[in-house]
């Protein structure tokens, strides 16, 4: 089943066979601070990622997660504790980690190609590497055909796909995927879902999501991290111990989902405090 | 078709009836009459003027002037506005400056001016190269402030420099309402050019053929200027609309959509 | 947002009491240097005033009662031309926005000569009208006239069919219909019609006085500079300055109060 092409691609390995792109985050909190009150946004987040993994990252509004990629990813630098890369502490943004919008993000006034070229602005490199790497990153995404469109020609999906390439033509050794696929139509998402896969799977690179569906949590993940709200912490780490590429109709994920929605979905205590309690109505 | 011919026939009703008004009033002779010349005399003064090169001379005079003020107001307003939309401190101090003498009336500047610099051409030129550089300078720099924080994030991604945001993501980003003022700044130069050859009828222009007309009471001259003001008017607005579709392809509203 | 700083989360309402000064701020720093080029001789007298004059001459200026008579014929004409051309502007964009004839009518010759400068009219008007209180007031209503008329039309045309159902179904009658329903709905862009017809009013009425009086403001700037009285000329510019924006500020605030309902 080795469906792995020959792909041009520096950290190109099978997943967990590389050697670069393991994140580890120790002790990382976040607080706002709002209008005088101290805001726990995360707390006490450990987690440790290896090379080549695919991590998704679900909870409800409000535990932090699209935080925690921000924090990982260098756009924000305001925290306590500890993140990682390799063993050196991250220091600001960095062409190691990239980071996919739910939102594309594409320049609306650059053509595909010229939007995954410009991510390539700051490695110094010979222009006929430029030109393969750009080449190679939009046919692993499947634009080979659109180098030249704008991004107001291509759907949801196709544009989400550019913003991949461009986020992995620096061949970094960790991408980060913040709800990725949330703009995308319920079709539209399904086959995307497998794209990504495909493409992690060829690219080898490090990968973390963040996601609202469990589904797809479930899906692409070789480790599933449940988290909580208020304040935003790891409630359960699930592994999904399964060959890629996977089967949507597993039991295996039927099962994990359960146990995973039964997670999210049970409040202790407080947590029915923003229900509505309507009145029972007397059988007439 | 003949929907469109109908809607042809009704438009031109009232243009129809005012030109049979106009007509009337210029044949009844009397005190009121010098003011009307008959439509008849218009066309022939329309084809005298230009047979005898009078018409385009104007056109080209005023035209001459309001492209060099767009050069000039229009070139100095792109320059300031950047610096001020990229460098906010300065925005903080100058930008009140502008918004303060954008309030007079842009030919109320002319009687100073006109002290300063005397009667002539350079006077002329920098009222109507001011006309322009007001619209410029203010909506370039809300271009530049209107740069979108999310795209500005995805280039820190990439390791952007300071230039580089610049160049490859608020430059571009600000474009469309770059396009805006420059568009705005064509008309407001246009208009200040035949203000200015109105109050200031030294040289050449439509402006100046109006007022020689108005003294010796060739309202047939003044109707024909009227027009070619109106309709260069819409030309170089339309010219730098198309402009701007073409180079602004990518964006939503060049497109019609939103 | 800026481009360049990394400022985060400052409160909105340091800003707000620190920006208001800066605009006087500046004025005073411009006053400041004006007079220290003069006094530092970088210019002539005759070239650049120094402030101290100009309000020397505003002062006599006043004392004499010219400026008010000035001001007083500037404004009349203003407030009667904006009033007509307002009146005439709304009353013609609501017909041609309600009823379909009477835009297929009057269309086509309103965007022929909606794109013609104002100015570009002033001496047809004269010939016309004589260099009278007459020519300037059609000046300041036809400056006036083509916004408001443009911005009524397009604010019926974006009054919500279901409003003119809702009215048919109660056999609403005219006077109703245009009080109680187009009214109401179109009251914000009508008012930025207006102020922007005011701007243009003000304006053309400078460049009118300028070329053609024997009153107003416009007159005593272009009289002050057939003197070579430079100090003339500046208080003639301050003044439309500031009455510009006043204009523009007494319209916004209008805008505010009768708007308040409206924004979140």
């Amino acid at each position: 089943m080795d469906k792995y092409r020959n792909f041009n691609h520096q950290t190109h390995a099978a997943p967990s066979a590389g050697s670069t792109g393991a994140v580890r985050i120790e002790n990382l909190s976040k607080q706002y601070r709002m209008g005088g009150k101290a805001l726990n946004v995360l707390q006490d987040i450990d987690l440790s990622i290896r090379p080549g993994e695919f991590v998704s990252i679900v909870g409800p509004s409000g535990c932090g997660k699209s935080t925690l990629l921000r924090l990982i990813v260098g756009l924000d630098s305001d925290f306590t504790g500890d993140i990682r890369l390799d063993g050196k502490r991250i220091t600001g943004t960095s062409l190691e980690r990239g980071l996919v919008f739910q939102d594309h993000r594409l320049f609306p006034w650059m053509t595909v190609a010229r939007n995954v070229e410009v991510a390539l602005l700051n490695q110094k490199l010979p222009r006929e590497r430029r030109e393969s790497l750009i080449t190679s990153h939009l046919e692993l995404v499947g634009l080979a055909g659109f180098a030249d469109a704008y991004p107001h020609q291509l759907s949801g999906g196709m544009a989400q796909r550019a913003a991949i390439a461009r986020a992995l033509v620096n061949e970094p050794k960790v991408l980060a995927l913040d709800e990725p696929l949330g703009a995308l139509d319920a079709l539209t998402r399904v086959k995307v879902q497998a794209e990504l896969q495909r493409i992690w799977m060829e690219a080898g690179t490090t990968m973390i999501m963040v996601t609202h569906d469990v589904d797809e949590a479930l899906f692409l993940g070789d480790r599933v991290v449940v988290m909580s709200p208020r304040p935003g912490r790891i409630a359960q780490i699930v592994d999904v111990d399964l060959p890629h590429p996977r089967d949507r109709a597993s039991p295996v994920l039927h099962r994990l989902k359960d146990a995973i929605l039964a997670e999210l979905t049970a409040e202790p205590g407080k947590g029915d405090a923003g229900l509505v309690q309507f009145p029972v109505r007397p059988r007439s | 078709m003949s929907r469109r011919f109908t809607s042809v026939l009704i438009g031109g009703v009232l243009p129809a009836l005012l030109a049979l008004l106009w007509e009337f009033a210029a044949r009844r002779g009397g005190a009121a009459s010098y003011a009307f010349t008959p439509i008849g005399q218009i066309a022939d003064s329309f084809v005298t003027m230009l047979q005898n090169g009078m018409l385009l001379g104007d056109l080209w005079a005023s035209l001459r002037r309001t492209l060099l003020a767009l050069l000039i107001g229009g070139g100095s307003g792109l320059l300031l506005g950047t610096a001020l939309g990229i460098f906010r401190p300065l925005s903080i101090g100058v930008s009140p400056l502008i918004n303060i003498f954008r309030q007079v009336p842009i030919l109320g500047w002319l009687p100073l001016i006109a002290l300063w610099l005397g009667n002539g051409d350079g006077a002329r030129l920098l009222l109507v190269s001011l006309a322009a550089f007001y619209p410029t300078v203010l909506n370039t720099q809300k271009g530049f402030d209107a740069a979108d924080r999310k795209l500005i994030e995805a280039g820190m991604l990439y390791q952007f420099s300071r230039w580089q945001r610049v160049r490859f993501i608020a430059l571009p980003s600000a474009l469309p309402l770059i396009f805006t003022g420059i568009s705005q700044a064509l008309s407001f130069a246009w208009i200040a050019t035949i203000g200015v050859e109105l109050l200031f009828s030294a040289s050449a222009g439509l402006g100046t053929e109006m007022v020689n007309a108005q003294v010796s009471a060739r309202t047939d001259i003044i109707m024909i200027c009227i027009l070619c003001v109106g309709v260069m008017g819409f030309l170089l607005n339309h010219g730098l609309m198309l402009t701007r579709n073409h180079l602004l392809r990518w964006h939503r509203s060049a497109l019609g959509e939103g | 947002m800026r481009i360049f700083s990394k400022r985060r989360g400052k409160g909105i309402d340091d800003d707000a009491a620190w920006m208001r000064l800066i605009p006087i701020l500046c004025l005073l720093t411009l006053a400041g240097l004006w007079q220290m080029a003069v006094t530092m001789r970088l210019f002539p007298v005759q070239v650049l005033v120094p402030p101290s004059v100009v309000a020397q001459t505003f002062a006599s200026l006043w004392a004499s009662g010219d400026l008010q008579r000035h001001l007083s014929f500037s404004l009349s004409r203003l407030f009667l031309g904006f009033g007509f051309g307002s009146a005439a502007g709304l009353a013609l964009g609501a017909a041609m926005g309600l009823w379909q004839p009477v835009r297929r009518i009057f269309q086509p010759t309103f965007d022929a000569v909606r794109y013609v400068p104002v100015i570009t009219f002033i001496p047809l008007l004269i010939l016309f009208f004589d260099v009278e209180e007459l020519f300037k007031v059609v000046v300041v209503s036809l400056a006036t006239f083509f916004p408001v008329a443009i911005a009524t039309f397009d604010g019926v045309r974006a009054i919500p069919r279901g409003y003119f159902e809702v009215s048919a179904l109660y056999r609403l009658p005219l006077h109703d219909l245009i009080l109680r329903v187009v009214f109401p709905a179109t009251v914000p862009p009508v008012l930025t019609g207006m102020r922007l017809g005011l701007t243009r009013a003000w304006l053309s009425l400078v460049a009118a006085e300028l070329l053609a009086a024997d009153s107003g403001l416009g007159q005593m700037m272009e009289m002050g500079r057939q003197m070579f009285r430079i100090d003339v000329v500046m208080v003639g510019v301050i003044l439309a300055g500031t009455i510009g924006f006043l204009l523009d500020r007494g319209m916004q605030f209008a805008e505010a109060r009768l708007l308040g309902w409206r924004h979140a």
